[in-house]
């Protein structure tokens, strides 16, 4: 009767009976935190604007309108126009898409190398993970924009160039965090377990280690995201990155900045879209730790 | 009937920044099958080591096991195999010893599907039938082990254990994290299982009532060593070395009328590492003398009733 | 007798509620408990993990976690005052000087950066108008008491076997000479051997302070050697209270038998353990009527509407049960 009635009450919460850390479980406990809901929704809108912006804008983005050369917001230019005269709304909306496309092609390359290092290192210990981590060491001890930008300087301006060079500063974070996890989780009494009912070593890795290990990597791939679509406006803005005319925000900025005195909105506009645009993933980065932390049951 | 088990001067060192940890220090013993044989001792005394060294969690650092006549000390990937099929361990702590991300049934079929070669439909079946086994309700097949209380968790890690039909189980502690009265029920079950299928039993806690409760024979570690090896009823009705003797008066016990008179110990329990030859509980003994500095074997000082004290006969006036 | 009753008692809980929430469901831990204690005497707080048994320590000094609390209701009365009513100040006249408390785990009560006789001194400096130097005597001093040298006053809690640090945790928890100790498992993470040593040490230092103490724990032997009263609790209600002659000898509660039955006996040979069948109710969702009653063996269909009227089976001997058995059942 007891047990009953103890399972009629996990069945109230829709999400109690479901795995937590599954990807079912973090949609929908994320769709009941309202900040995530925002994150989500301003980055979806902006994902899907971007792409559609050839063909719902007005203008194209690379299109020159002299006459209306700094021209503030108008009923003609929503958000006003640059210094050529192109629209500000056409090329921050066309923008997003580099931004996106750095963030996460960055964030991936980061992911997979550091997940891969981390693991290695972590599980085999000894002489590999000396290796590993002094080789990391490295990269960790310059802030990561300036070794960004080492890359940069190194292999050249240019999208591709941009997304390598975040790609590789980031990958000792992601080995850090993965390295800490195994070495948690190498020591549950479940893969000792696992061992000895003869689950072969990659299968443990594979199938009882990672799998538990993976949740703070999700966040941190969230984090990724945000910071490397920000990281990717610096080093535009610092001309290090996307090149003019490509409408990258962070390249925007910078080509803005001399007449900010003046016409204002030009920094302004593309400088909100970071701005928004950062917070949401960071929303969503935020939410979503929550959700995977067990200690911080709702 | 036979021994299923014999371990033969057994040790296991590890290496460590301070020195060698001597976990596990020239350990003998036999297990006649269909007997429980009880391994006590306090927390780092190596009793947990040693399980997981017979079961190979751990390799042995030198000494010979012998499984069912077989020298069993080093395997290689096929033998092991094989070996793992007969030879199982049940863990301390059910929270940390299933994986969260499994459900219940996963658990339990994942051994099969390693190491048997039996069809799915076998294996669905044969999970159903372990978990009518161990009493874990059918509609918590899907069940996840952190919405199990600690019985039922432990419930599912004997399922796995059996799931391949073993010879031998090491019970690790395997009722040291529950309540009194699921406890009784685990160790009522772990009875019940070894008569239906005959099984062998080396268990391992620290709690002398429940090994009372459960064993045939009972050793005593110390340290890493063996000191006192019996029958239940000798080990209880006349323990032969200080420690053990000890041990026993410091239980507390529910007879309010019969409170044991303790036998203090000095200090606390001393490090493996590197010990000095020599009885390695002198230090703490009070009948401690001069030729406790030597090694002391581990001798029969009455029939069946083996003892590693220099002093033994003195003591008990034998 | 009667005039002994008038007076405030020396420690008294009447009618403890406390209700935690958790996931938008309230967690009923504890559910009406009331006992004395008196000057001197020690109880016993037996049950299982979840009982309650901790929640009740940390509600008489008031450190449930604040956020977690939907509801806590009753009166915790010291020497007549109510604690509950207590503002901050009256508080923590009463937290560790009067009253004090022994946590289950050494390893995490001690702080790891300071040294043993700072932490020992620090709750003494706060309670005494005296110097550092003072202070520091005073730990040294504790230090003797609970068996460990004066030399090792400055040393750090990792320098400490287990045991060792449990002591220390004692030698603060008894700095300034609380009146009633309240000891939550003190001895349920050490070895069997040093548990029968700092269990000696606690009765001794109790008999010689005269420290009144509550002490829970799970482990009914710890309770027979210690403990002048014993109270059992299940889903946050004290099911059966006595002393310990009464509870041991006479356990009545259909619970407490069963305990007593589940327990492997040290002398006694028995072929098979009779465990109490079933689970704890889950204490979100308490059943109706008697809470033990789906997993008693001596239930009847009265207890399904029983309201807790408590049986008194004489003076010292109650139980909370409606259909109790027979004696030597």
């Amino acid at each position: 009767m007891v047990s009953i009635k103890i399972v009629m009450k996990t069945k109230k919460t829709d999400t109690s009976n479901l795995k937590p850390g599954s990807l079912k479980y973090v949609w929908r406990r994320l769709l009941k935190n309202k900040s995530a809901v925002f994150g989500l929704t301003v980055v979806v809108t902006l994902m899907v604007l971007s792409l559609l912006s050839p063909y719902i804008c007005r203008y194209d983005y690379k299109s020159m309108d002299a006459l209306n050369a700094y021209s503030v917001p108008t009923a003609q230019h929503l958000l006003g126009c640059d210094e050529l005269g192109r629209d500000i709304l056409s090329r921050v909306l066309y923008g997003a898409r580099y931004t996106f496309i750095i963030g996460i092609l960055s964030t991936a390359i980061a992911a997979v190398l550091g997940i891969a290092m981390g693991a290695a290192a972590g599980y085999f210990g000894g002489v590999v993970d000396s290796i590993l981590m002094r080789f990391l060491d490295i990269f960790q001890s310059f802030p990561m924009l300036i070794l960004a930008m080492a890359f940069c300087a190194v292999f050249g301006t240019g999208i591709d160039k941009c997304i390598l060079a975040l790609g590789i500063s980031n990958i000792s974070g992601f080995a850090r965090l993965m390295r800490a996890n195994i070495l948690r989780i190498r020591n549950m009494e479940y893969v000792e377990a696992a061992t000895s009912i003869g689950c072969p070593t990659g299968r443990i890795i594979t199938s009882h280690v990672i799998p538990n290990a993976i949740s703070p990597i999700i966040v941190e791939i969230a984090m990724g995201i945000s910071r490397n679509g920000l990281a990717s406006s610096s080093l535009s803005f610092l001309g290090l990155g996307v090149q003019q005319p490509t409408p990258e925000w962070g390249a925007m900025l910078s080509s803005a900045r001399s007449y900010i005195r003046y016409y204002p909105h030009m920094v302004i506009i593309p400088g909100l879209f970071i701005l928004i645009t950062v917070l949401s993933f960071n929303l969503i980065g935020d939410a979503v730790r929550d959700i995977l932390d067990p200690t911080l049951k709702e | 009937m036979g021994n299923l088990l014999e371990i033969e001067h057994l040790k296991k060192y590890f290496k460590s920044a301070k020195g060698t940890v001597h976990a596990v220090d020239d350990v003998t013993l036999n297990i006649e099958e269909g007997k429980t044989v009880g391994l006590v001792g306090e927390s780092g005394c190596g009793k947990s080591t040693l399980g997981r060294t017979i079961v190979h969690l751990q390799e042995s650092t030198d000494g010979i096991i012998r499984f069912a006549g077989k020298d069993v000390t080093h395997l290689n990937k096929k033998e092991m195999l094989e070996f793992r099929k007969n030879a199982q361990i049940i863990f301390q702590d059910p929270y940390s010893s299933l994986d969260p991300r499994q459900t219940v049934q996963d658990i339990i079929r994942e051994p099969m599907k390693l190491l048997t070669k039996d069809s799915k439909a076998e294996i669905e079946k044969k999970s159903d039938e372990l978990m009518d086994i161990v009493g874990i309700e059918k509609r918590l097949r899907l069940s996840y082990p952190h919405e199990l209380d600690g019985g039922r968790r432990q419930r599912v890690g004997i399922a796995r254990a059996l799931a391949l039909n073993p010879k031998f189980v090491v019970c690790d502690e395997p009722v040291s994290s529950l309540d009194v009265s699921i406890q009784a029920q685990i160790l009522n079950l772990l009875m019940d299982l070894q008569k239906q299928y005959g099984l062998t039993y080396l268990f391992i806690t620290h709690d002398m009532s429940v090994v009372r409760h459960i064993s045939d024979y009972i050793c005593v570690m110390y340290l890493g060593q063996m000191i006192e090896k019996t029958d239940k009823k000798s080990l209880f009705d006349k323990p032969l070395h200080p420690y053990t003797k000890a041990l026993l008066s410091a239980i507390p016990t529910t007879d309010i009328y019969a409170q044991p008179e303790r036998i203090q110990l000095k200090g606390e329990i001393n490090s493996p590492i590197d010990p000095e030859p020599g009885c390695r509980f002198a230090k703490r003994c009070v009948y401690a003398r001069h030729c406790c500095k030597n090694p002391v074997p581990l001798t029969e000082v009455e029939p069946g009733h083996f003892v590693a004290c220099h002093l033994v006969k003195e003591i008990n006036h034998l | 007798m009667s005039e002994e009753i008038k007076k405030p008692e020396f420690f008294s809980i009447r009618n403890l509620i406390v209700q935690y929430k958790s996931n938008e469901q309230t967690v009923y831990a504890v559910n009406g408990v009331s006992f004395d204690l008196k000057p001197g005497e020690t109880l016993g707080l037996v049950g299982e993990t979840g009982a309650g048994k901790t929640t009740i320590a940390k509600s008489i000094l008031r450190i449930l976690p604040e956020h977690a609390v939907k509801r806590m209701d009753g009166e915790v009365l010291y020497e007549g005052q109510d604690i509950f009513q207590m503002n901050d100040t009256e508080l923590r006249r009463i937290r560790g000087h009067q009253i004090s408390m022994i946590f289950q785990d050494p390893m995490t009560a001690l702080n790891p950066v300071k040294r043993v006789n700072d932490q020992i001194a620090e709750g003494y400096i706060q309670h005494h108008n005296c110097t550092k130097a003072e202070a520091e005597r005073r730990a040294e001093e504790m230090l003797e008491l609970v068996g460990i040298s004066a030399d090792r006053a400055g040393e750090y809690p990792h320098q400490f076997s287990g045991g060792m640090k449990q002591r220390v945790v004692i030698a603060m928890a008894l700095a300034c000479s609380p009146k009633l100790l309240i000891a939550d498992e003190p001895t349920t993470a050490l070895d069997v051997t040093i548990q029968a040593q700092v269990l000696d040490l606690i009765k001794r230092l109790r008999d010689e302070l005269g420290t009144s103490m509550i002490l829970i724990t799970h482990d009914l032997g710890v309770v027979a050697g210690i403990c002048d009263r014993v109270a059992v609790i299940y889903a946050g209600r004290i099911i059966e209270m006595g002393t310990k002659v009464d509870v041991f000898t006479k356990p009545s509660h259909p619970y407490t038998i069963g305990l007593f039955g589940a327990l492997p006996d040290l002398k006694k040979d028995v072929e098979r353990l009779s465990p109490i069948e079933g689970l704890p109710p889950d204490p979100t969702a308490l059943p109706e009527g008697c809470a033990f009653y789906p997993r008693c063996a001596h239930r009847c269909d009265k207890c399904l509407s029983y309201q807790y009227e408590p049986t008194a089976l004489s003076d010292t001997h109650s139980i909370l049960c409606c259909n109790p058995m027979k004696e030597g059942a």
